[in-house]
């Protein structure tokens, strides 16, 4: 019996330590009834556009800087590609919903940490749908929580605009990468910034105008 | 009869066709890269105006970005990029600086064999001065309007980078226009406007 009462114990401090360490992305949002099944991200939705921004790159305190364009090939397929501003490729992705394929990476940059970061970081940039598990509301959003294999995204809409202004990507516990947004239209965002919370990599992204 | 004419019509495109671009001859070529030698030995500063214009096969046109260039010889070079965007590169004395709309950086170069072959081939892009057989293997064109160089890389290195480079030169020995071919056979055309030869250009236009 008293090792059943230890076990309890543990087991429900276990508990209050995670739940004292659950993401604090929504504190203070109201949980609602999900109104939404699917939220469809607007940018970079149109096909006759090539979406060429200028990208600063900081990381680990070092700077630097390139083109970033995005292009929507099909319903499904992007393509997202990055080259210096003497116009170089360094990058070239093919990005779906579920799926990510290099169609050229500079041999100096072709390691799998770099890879792997930019896969997420590119996937969850460009990813058109998103399931509604759960849905919040504050004053100035709703915010549909949806999953994304072991993590979470949090979509921050602005309930003015109805327009995209946050992402966040979290664990249960932890908050990883945040895109901000600021928009010109629905199916622009002149600036963009992905920031990450477990490594020091910030992309900012601004449009340029051709 | 109305096949013949067809006929006709279609040998005169093909012949045109052909003569629009012609392999120099081994003597023609050596009196082309001779005077374009001395052309860029004369060239003692070079200002010129550029538009870059990025192709990628996806996209729906090309990337085009405006900016400037000025040269001073020996090795005196700044690159600027105007719009859309702000940035710019100097290499003075063996140092790379790049202003970043208003971001600074700085590389000593004096030990990056990259870096000394990324100057001489910018600055041989400019004044055409890019006849290294040991560096490219080089054969040279003509059209009615230009003198065509094609180099295509030896060193590994560079062959990441670059697959093939093209030199437009205009009938002056001026290269007026520069196309850079990747691997991927995305590629960079820059065509050069405005270009001034030997004006004075003060030292601090290579400060950046």
């Amino acid at each position: 019996m008293r090792r059943y009462q230890i076990l309890f114990l543990t087991i429900s401090s276990c508990l209050l330590l995670l739940s004292s360490c659950a993401v604090k992305t929504v504190d203070g949002f109201e949980q609602k009834e999900t109104a939404l099944k699917s939220y469809t991200a607007q940018y970079f939705s149109d096909p006759a556009k090539d979406y060429v921004y200028k990208a600063q790159i900081s990381v680990y305190g070092r700077d630097f800087g390139g083109i970033f364009i995005a292009k929507k090939i099909n319903d499904t397929l992007y393509r997202a590609a990055f080259t210096t501003e003497f116009g170089n490729k360094l990058f070239d992705f093919e990005v779906t919903d579920n799926s990510f394929k290099v169609n050229y990476i500079l041999e100096e940059l072709n390691k799998k940490i770099i890879v792997n970061t930019l896969k997420r970081d590119f996937m969850l940039l460009l990813k058109k749908h998103h399931d509604v598990a759960q849905q919040y509301e504050s004053a100035q959003n709703t915010v549909y929580k949806s999953n994304d294999g072991k993590r979470f995204n949090y979509i921050f809409t602005d309930k003015t605009s109805g327009r995209l202004s946050r992402l966040v990507n979290a664990t249960k516990s932890k908050e990883k990468t945040i895109i901000t947004y600021n928009a010109e239209s629905d199916i622009l965002a002149q600036n963009i910034v992905i920031d990450h919370k477990n490594i020091k990599l910030k992309i900012e992204l601004n449009y340029l105008q051709q | 009869m109305k096949n013949s004419i067809i006929y006709i019509f279609l040998l005169f495109a093909m012949v045109a066709g052909f003569a629009q671009e012609q392999k120099m001859s081994g003597a023609e070529a050596t009196a082309f890269k001779n005077a374009v030698n001395a052309t860029a030995k004369s060239t003692k500063t070079l200002t010129t105006d550029f538009v870059q214009y990025k192709h990628m096969d996806f996209l729906s046109k090309d990337i085009e970005t405006l900016g400037k260039m000025s040269f001073k010889a020996p090795s005196m070079l700044l690159w600027q990029y105007t719009k859309p965007y702000q940035y710019s590169v100097v290499f003075k004395n063996n140092k790379i600086s790049i202003n970043d709309a208003g971001k600074k950086s700085a590389m000593d170069m004096g030990n990056s064999k990259m870096f000394n072959k990324l100057n001489k081939l910018i600055v041989g892009s400019v004044n055409g001065d890019m006849f290294d057989e040991s560096e490219f293997t080089i054969t040279f064109f003509k059209t009615t309007e230009f003198t065509i160089t094609r180099l295509i890389p030896k060193d590994a290195a560079l062959k990441k980078y670059i697959k093939e480079m093209e030199l437009y030169f205009d009938k002056k020995n001026m290269v007026s226009q520069v196309k850079m071919t990747e691997p991927s056979n995305d590629y960079t055309t820059i065509v050069f406007k405005n270009k001034v030869v030997n004006a004075p250009v003060p030292d601090s236009v290579f400060n950046n």
